[in-house]
C-alpha cells in the first residue's frame, strides 16, 4: 500500500493492535494494527461475528469495547435497514440530500441500476430500496474532504447487473473514496482485491488480490 | 440542514399540510353560519373566531403533533437517524432539523388564524379593533409556545419509543393542560390535599394560553405584565420539555 496520507483526498482508516468491539461483551478483536487507505475494502464474516457493529463502531454509532481506532475523512454509514418515508420518491430523496451539482450523475446511475425514480418508496421492491441508499451516499461525497463509506451488506437483494453497476462505480472511483463493505461470503465468482475478516474473535486482513470470495470463504469459522 | 430539509421534502409529499390548510381556512368561514345566526348578527364574529382558533388548536393536537412523532419514530426505525449521525450530524442537529420542518407547516396554519380573525370578524368599533388585533397575535404567540414544545416532546418520546407514545402522551399532556388543569384546580380548592396541590403547581397550564374566552367576549388583549409573565412561564417551560425531548431523542431504535 503507498503511503499517500499528505493528499488532501486520501481517507485513512487505522484499528489498533488490541482494538476491540461489542456491545456488552467484546465480540472481536484486531490482533495486530490494519491501515486501510483508499479503495473498496470488502468485510467477511458470518452471521452473528460482528460485521455491523465493527462498521457501527468506526462510524462513531456505537463505543469502542477496548483499543483505539483513526479515522481521517468523511464518514457515511449506509446501514442494511436504511429506508426513507413511503411517500417520497427516489428524485425527492436526490432532491434533498444530493447536491445540485451531482443529481444529473446521480439520475443517470439510478437509470444505470434500473431505478424507477419517480415510484414512492413504499412501491420500490426490497433490492430498488436499498438502491437508493446506495445513490444517495455514492453521490453524497465531499469534494474537499477525503471520504469514508461504511456499507453493511449493501449487495442483499441487489441482482447481479445491478451489483455489477456498483463494482465498477467503486472501481471509477476507487482512487477518491475508502469504502468498507460487509458482505455475506455468498458471491463466490466474484473477485476480492482486499479484505477484512472476522472470525474466532480476531479481526484481520487476507487477500492479496488475487483470490475469490469462495477462496476466503474457507478462512472463516 | 440534511433532517430539516429531507423533513420539509416529506411534508410535503405527504399532502395532508393541503387538506389542513385548507379545512383552517374554510371551517372558521364556512361552520359559522350553521348556528343560528340569523337570531343575532353581531353573534357570528365571535362564533368565527372561536371557530378558527379551536380549528388551530385541532390543527396543533391532532396533525403537528401526530407528524411529529412519525418523523422521530422514522428518523430512528429507518436508520436515517444513524445515516446522518455518522456524517457528524448529532442528535440535538437532527431532532431541532425535523421540529422545524414540522413546525414550519403549522406557521401558516397559525398566520391563517390570524388573517382569518382580522379579516372576517374583526369589530367594527376601532378602539375593540385595535385590541382585537392584539389579543391575536398574542394568541398565536402563546399557541407556538405550547404546540411548538409538545411537539418537540412528540419527536424525542417517538424516536425511543414508537410513534404511539410519542404521540399519546404530548396529545394527552396538551389536552390535559389545556382542560384537566382546570377540574383539578376546582379539586385542590375544595379539599385539602397537598398532594394535589404539588401536582396543580407542577402542571403545565397550557389553559393559559388560549385566549379564546377573551375574544368571545371581548375582554381585550391581555395587559403587557401579564403577557410578559405568561411568556416567562411558558418559555420555562419550554426549556423543562425540550430538555425531556431532547434526553428522550435516540437516533436509533432502543434495541441497538
Amino acid at each position: 500500500m503507498t503511503d499517500s496520507t499528505n493528499s488532501p483526498k486520501m481517507a485513512d482508516l487505522t484499528l489498533s493492535e488490541g482494538f476491540g468491539i461489542g456491545y456488552n461483551s467484546l465480540l472481536a478483536e484486531v490482533p495486530e494494527e490494519i491501515r486501510l487507505q483508499n479503495g473498496t475494502h470488502f468485510l467477511l464474516a458470518r452471521n452473528g461475528r460482528g460485521k455491523t457493529t465493527l462498521l457501527k463502531t468506526l462510524s462513531g454509532l456505537l463505543a469502542k469495547r477496548r483499543g483505539g481506532y483513526r479515522t481521517t475523512g468523511r464518514c457515511q454509514f449506509v446501514g442494511d435497514d436504511l429506508s426513507f418515508d413511503r411517500e417520497l420518491s427516489a428524485r425527492l430523496v436526490f432532491g434533498s440530500l444530493i447536491p445540485r451539482k451531482r443529481r444529473k450523475d446521480a439520475l443517470a446511475m439510478a437509470a444505470k441500476l434500473e431505478l424507477d425514480v419517480r415510484k414512492p418508496f413504499r412501491k420500490l421492491s426490497f433490492g430498488n430500496r436499498k438502491k437508493v441508499g446506495l445513490v444517495v451516499a455514492e453521490f453524497r461525497l465531499r469534494d474537499d474532504e477525503p471520504n469514508i463509506i461504511f456499507y453493511d451488506e449493501p449487495f442483499t437483494g441487489l441482482d447481479t447487473p445491478a451489483r455489477e453497476t456498483v463494482r465498477q462505480r467503486w472501481e471509477e472511483t476507487r482512487e477518491d473514496v475508502l469504502r468498507v463493505v460487509s458482505c455475506h461470503p455468498d458471491f463466490d465468482a466474484m473477485s476480492m482485491p482486499k479484505a477484512l475478516l472476522i472470525s474466532d474473535g480476531k479481526i484481520f486482513r487476507a487477500g492479496d488480490g488475487t483470490r475469490t470470495w469462495a477462496d476466503l470463504k474457507n478462512l472463516l469459522n | 440542514m440534511d433532517p430539516f430539509r429531507l423533513t420539509l421534502t416529506t411534508l410535503f409529499a405527504r399532502k395532508s399540510w393541503v387538506l389542513v390548510f385548507l379545512l383552517a381556512v374554510a371551517l372558521p368561514i364556512v361552520l359559522p353560519y350553521f348556528t343560528p345566526w340569523e337570531a343575532n348578527t353581531k353573534l357570528l364574529q365571535p362564533a368565527r373566531a372561536q371557530t378558527t382558533w379551536t380549528v388551530t388548536w385541532l390543527a396543533g393536537v391532532l396533525w403537528t403533533l401526530s407528524q411529529a412523532a412519525r418523523f422521530g419514530d422514522n428518523n430512528s426505525r429507518t436508520g436515517i437517524g444513524a445515516y446522518f449521525r455518522s456524517q457528524g450530524c448529532g442528535p440535538l442537529k437532527q431532532i431541532f432539523g425535523i421540529w422545524s420542518a414540522v413546525m414550519l407547516f403549522l406557521l401558516p396554519v397559525v398566520a391563517c388564524a390570524v388573517v382569518v380573525c382580522l379579516a372576517f370578524a374583526m369589530p367594527a368599533d376601532s378602539g375593540e379593533a385595535s385590541m382585537w388585533i392584539v389579543t391575536n397575535l398574542q394568541f398565536a404567540v402563546l399557541f407556538l409556545l405550547t404546540i411548538g414544545p409538545l411537539a418537540l416532546l412528540g419527536v424525542g418520546l417517538a424516536s425511543r419509543f414508537g410513534s404511539l407514545i410519542g404521540y399519546i402522551v404530548p396529545a394527552s399532556l396538551c389536552l390535559y393542560g389545556l382542560y384537566g388543569v382546570d377540574y383539578l384546580g376546582m379539586t385542590v380548592k375544595m379539599r385539602d390535599n397537598p398532594a394535589l396541590e404539588w401536582v396543580y403547581a407542577l402542571s403545565p397550564q397550557y389553559r393559559l394560553a388560549d385566549l379564546t374566552p377573551r375574544l368571545i367576549f371581548k375582554m381585550g388583549h391581555l395587559p403587557a405584565t401579564d403577557f410578559l409573565i405568561y411568556l416567562l412561564y411558558f418559555t420555562m417551560v419550554t426549556f423543562v420539555v425540550g430538555a425531556a425531548a431532547t434526553l428522550f431523542f435516540r437516533t436509533e431504535p432502543l434495541r441497538n
